[in-house]
């Protein structure tokens, strides 16, 4: 256990260092060129902060930083802010990505203030729900990273954007206004049951839910973070919003959003409603094999390289539920360094796809091709990301899929077999990505810039990430090691603390 | 009536004396500007004056309350007053509305809300109530060149006229059953097993249909849109926040002290809080005028309302407050908004000419769509704390059906809130300017962003302040 000995609110500062850089950027939306550094500037330090808490925690279990004060008195509703492994490999990827978000942006000339003032929030929003540990505190921040999102999609997205930004805004709203009901219902039961009105996580846990009532609550929670995740029957959504957002909104979108889904089910869903909880785990099996398969199929028919990545996110993500399904410490280890391993394959692929829209105008597969002739280093590093995609042993990918299908195979076989057909049906889609878009005959003249250096500054640490996860995994599965035990111990979340601070 | 009546009712006697004043001063040396400054400071002083005074009494000629409760919202009409003044500053100079008689009408409008929400007997209702309903009828048509602002007005005046009707029969039914117009007794008469029980409840049956007008609730909606679409933008804001939370201000008391009467009205109000949130969010999704769309908008926002005010426990009884102040701010604001933005003229009503301006006009644009996302109820902003508190305290009594009706109507509105933000953000037509807007109209936009965003982050203070002076 290590907790902060000068008490200095590092984990407010985290969530307040990009709201106040988004204020900047409003104040000089003079100078877009301001605006952009401002940004850089406040998710880069976003970034090294958290890598310093990652350097220091080493793997500790428990909480790492602990924030706690009274915040609306009358309802009981609390500022607590807490940080455990899950939520520091959770912040860090959010930090990392933000700060390559910011530099893919580099080139937004339209109402650049806006927008990078926009990327802050979203950033301030994603940390504050991956480390609010009050239920109401969650869903605000919960509901302030949609409205970021509905702008950069509405704004600067292509196409049908529109479209793509009210669908995304009304189902994930739909999900999370049931699960406010359910939060308070529990907060009312907790109250009449104790005389302690309070929203704190760990106090509502301890709340004796009858069991008519469980389900209900449970399901309107799961229904918000299915929607996110996204699980089969409701992630239609995510296609049209991911393949319409800017690249950074993509990134975004499927490196970060899609995964505070699977982190409220883990921090929420299952500790809040136990006996509930395990009891959907096969139902919970059963659509996140359907989605991988699903999706795998539909990604295969798409003729947009975005869309077809953009299929893709719920396929891996139908492997990430499993592994949680699975209910077994290896696959859920594997599930979180998965939702890692997927925001930096993916967040590059989108970040690829886009670097090539911005030379062909087009992102047709068949309008594209012989990429290999025009721009050998990108398409180098594309190949290199859709083998890490598809799980190439020694790359990322294949350690979080490994660890997912042992896991799931120990405890279902049955449930790991046809995960296993998952992974191949993986390697046709990506497959004919690459066959689609590297090789073939290159269908123009004109000479395309080669990757630049700006571009190669994104891409570079994404593939030294992905080298780094795939090879010497490790020091990311140290710190969820504790957080996994605790989940499947179903030991309250505050027991390691003594009670409540 | 004695010296302590006198200094109790201070407050009120600060805005009405400072509105004939006005009136007279504005009759023989018109102008315009110092006028409505004026009036902002007079009705800054009454607020003053309610908050910093403690009276010796707390009720005043059995008639009204000059309780922590009756103060309470004397401070908070004067301040939506004052707001309103403000941003009628440049609308009504360019349309050459008399000073002084608009300064008067709004003080006098102000301080029949804050007898409205002060009533203590059947008589303190009435009186406020028909105050600042005359009011308005003159306010609502005050631009005397357009035939909208003349239907409005007397479309007001007709559907008031049946109101009034429905009122004053209501209480002559009351008084029969109860024989007394002072508040506590007459409910006591209805709440027991009296023999003219059944005319009392009648009696308050009557008095319900006429409330119904007044916040227009579905099925006495019809007027809202008409209404809204034709008054000046300010004096809609003025309408839409002041003369509805004023008629539910004094229901709050009506609604604690009525106790088993109470359930028995519970089903009817239940219907028409259902009604009103589906039906209003039906029509609002098809509206092109922006105007238009705030007014069903009101219509769902009184039917959570109303949730609040069933569920009439203390935390309902404290939701309705909260929920009455959120919605004064944001509704102000957004009218505010569409005042800036009007010339001389017109008033930018249909949301054809909202195109872009996100980026021409991006401080109102900007302040719109927040206001537009706290009537929706996403956080942060008071709109979501305001709406939390109605589901919270309905969840806690159980009206678990109301809620999810609530919970969709919400969402079906979100649809109707974003399009004004997608109109002005992300369209691709090129804006057409509209008015840059005044100072004074900034200001005012800055003190109802300000409070929105506070009211959403930190509502602590105004919630345990509303806490004590709740009955």
């Amino acid at each position: 256990m290590m907790i902060d000995p000068t008490n200095f609110p590092v984990l407010t500062l985290l969530i307040a260092i990009p709201l106040a850089g988004a204020l900047g950027c409003l104040l000089l939306h003079r100078s877009a060129a301001l605006c952009r550094w401002t940004a850089l500037t406040a998710t880069g330090a976003v970034f090294v902060l958290a890598l310093g808490m990652f350097a220091r925690a080493q793997g500790a279990g428990g909480w790492l930083a602990w924030e706690d004060c009274a915040w609306i008195g009358r309802f009981g509703i609390r500022y607590t802010l807490g940080m455990d492994g899950l939520s520091l490999l959770m912040v860090l990827l959010t930090a990392f990505l933000l700060l390559l978000s910011v530099l893919i942006s580099w080139n937004v000339s339209r109402h650049a203030p806006l927008f990078h003032a926009l990327l802050l929030v979203m950033e301030a929003g994603i940390l504050g729900v991956f480390l609010a540990l009050d239920l109401v505190l969650f869903y605000l921040f919960w509901e302030v990273m949609l409205i970021p999102m509905f702008f950069l999609i509405g704004v600067w997205g292509h196409g049908r954007r529109i479209y793509a930004a009210v669908k995304f805004f009304l189902f994930t709203l739909a999900g999370s206004l049931l699960m406010l009901l359910a939060i308070l219902a529990l907060y009312v039961l907790h109250g009449r049951q104790t005389g302690d009105y309070t929203f704190a996580l760990a106090a509502l846990q301890q709340t004796d839910v009858p069991a008519t009532l469980a389900p209900w609550l449970y399901g309107a929670f799961l229904l918000a973070f299915a929607v996110k995740v996204p699980l089969v029957p409701v992630h239609t959504w995510l296609p049209d919003a991911h393949t319409e957002a800017p690249t950074a909104g993509s990134v975004i979108l499927a490196g970060l959003l899609l995964k505070t889904g699977v982190y409220g089910l883990l921090r929420f869903g299952l500790p809040l409603f136990p006996e509930v909880a395990r009891a959907s785990l096969p139902f919970l099996a059963a659509l996140a094999l359907l989605g991988i398969f699903h999706a795998a199929w539909v990604a295969y028919c798409q003729e947009d390289a975005k869309r077809l990545i953009a299929y893709s996110s719920v396929a891996h993500l139908g492997f990430v539920i499993l592994g949680l399904a699975a209910w077994d410490a290896t696959a859920l280890q594997g599930s979180i360094l998965q939702m890692v391993n997927h925001g930096v394959t993916t967040g590059a692929l989108f970040a690829l796809v886009g670097m090539i829209d911005e030379r062909a105008g087009t992102r047709r597969i068949d309008r594209l091709g012989g990429l290999w002739a025009r721009t050998p280093v990108l398409a180098a590093l594309l190949l290199f990301f859709s083998m890490a995609s598809l799980g190439l042993p020694g790359l990322n990918n294949f350690t979080g899929e490994i660890l997912i299908l042992l896991g799931t195979f120990r405890v279902h076989p049955l449930w790991g077999g046809l995960a296993m057909a998952g992974v191949l049906f993986a390697a046709v889609y990506m497959l004919r990505l690459v066959l689609g878009v590297v090789w073939g005959r290159p269908l123009g003249e004109e000479p395309w810039r080669d990757l630049t250096a700006r571009e190669a500054l994104v891409l570079v640490p994404l593939a030294l990430m992905v080298l780094w996860l795939g090879l010497y995994p490790a020091p990311f599965l140290a710190p969820i090691a504790e957080p996994v035990r605790r989940l499947l111990a179903e030991a309250p979340l505050l027991a390691l603390k003594g009670g409540l601070p | 009536m004695s010296w302590t009546d006198l200094l109790a009712l201070l407050p009120i006697l600060i805005l009405v004396l400072g509105s004939t004043t006005l009136l007279m001063v504005g009759a023989w040396r018109p102008g315009y500007r110092p006028l409505l400054l004026a009036g902002v400071f007079t009705a800054l002083a009454a607020a003053l004056c309610a908050g910093l005074l403690h009276p010796p009494l707390g009720e005043v000629a059995r008639m009204f309350d000059t309780g922590p409760y009756g103060r309470f919202f004397t401070i908070l009409w004067s301040l939506v007053a004052a707001v309103t003044l403000l941003l009628s500053l440049r609308y009504g100079e360019e349309r050459r509305f008399p000073g002084g008689e608009y300064t008067a009408l709004v003080l006098f409008a102000c301080a029949g809300m804050a007898l409205l929400s002060s009533a203590t007997s059947l008589v303190g209702i009435f009186l406020g109530l028909e105050a600042f309903t005359l009011v308005l009828y003159i306010l609502i048509a005050f631009h005397k060149g357009t035939a909208e602002g003349a239907e409005a007005g007397l479309k007001y005046l007709v559907l008031g006229a049946v109101a009034t009707g429905f009122l004053a029969l209501g209480i002559a039914l009351i008084y029969a059953a109860s024989g007394t117009f002072h508040l506590p007794e007459a409910m006591a008469a209805v709440s027991g097993e009296g023999r003219l029980r059944a005319l009392g409840l009648v009696g308050w049956a009557m008095l319900l249909i006429a409330v119904g007008f007044k916040v227009s609730l579905v099925p006495f909606h019809l007027w809202t849109p008409d209404v809204y679409q034709g008054a000046p933008a300010p004096v809609t804001g003025l309408l839409s926040t002041g003369s509805k939370g004023a008629v539910f201000a004094a229901l709050v008391p009506l609604a604690a002290g009525l106790g088993g009467g109470w359930h028995e009205l519970a089903p009817v109000l239940w219907v028409l809080a259902a009604l009103s949130m589906l039906i209003g969010t039906l029509c609002a999704l098809a509206q092109e005028n922006i105007k238009r769309m705030l007014a069903y908008s009101s219509v769902v926002h009184m039917g959570y309302v109303l949730i609040a005010l069933l569920a009439a426990g203390a935390a309902g009884r404290s939701a309705v407050i909260f929920y009455l102040i959120a919605y004064a701010v944001v509704n102000l604001g957004a009218f505010g908004v569409i005042a800036s933005l009007a010339d001389g003229e017109t008033e930018p009503q249909d949301l054809e000419r909202w195109q872009g301006i996100g980026y021409r006009h991006p401080f109102r644009a900007g302040a719109m769509s927040l206001f537009l996302l706290s009537l929706a109820g996403i956080p942060p902003t008071a709109g979501f704390i305001g709406k939390f508190g109605i589901f919270y305290a309905a969840v806690d009594e159980g009206y678990i059906t109301l809620v999810l009706l609530g919970v969709l109507a919400s969402l079906i509105s979100l649809y109707y809130y974003l399009r004004p933000v997608i109109v002005m953000f992300m369209s691709d037509e090129e804006a057409v300017p509209l008015h840059p807007g005044g100072g004074h109209e900034h200001a005012g936009l800055v003190i109802c962003l300000a409070a929105t965003l506070l009211l959403g982050i930190l509502p602590g203070p105004l919630l345990d302040l509303i806490a004590a002076v709740v009955p």
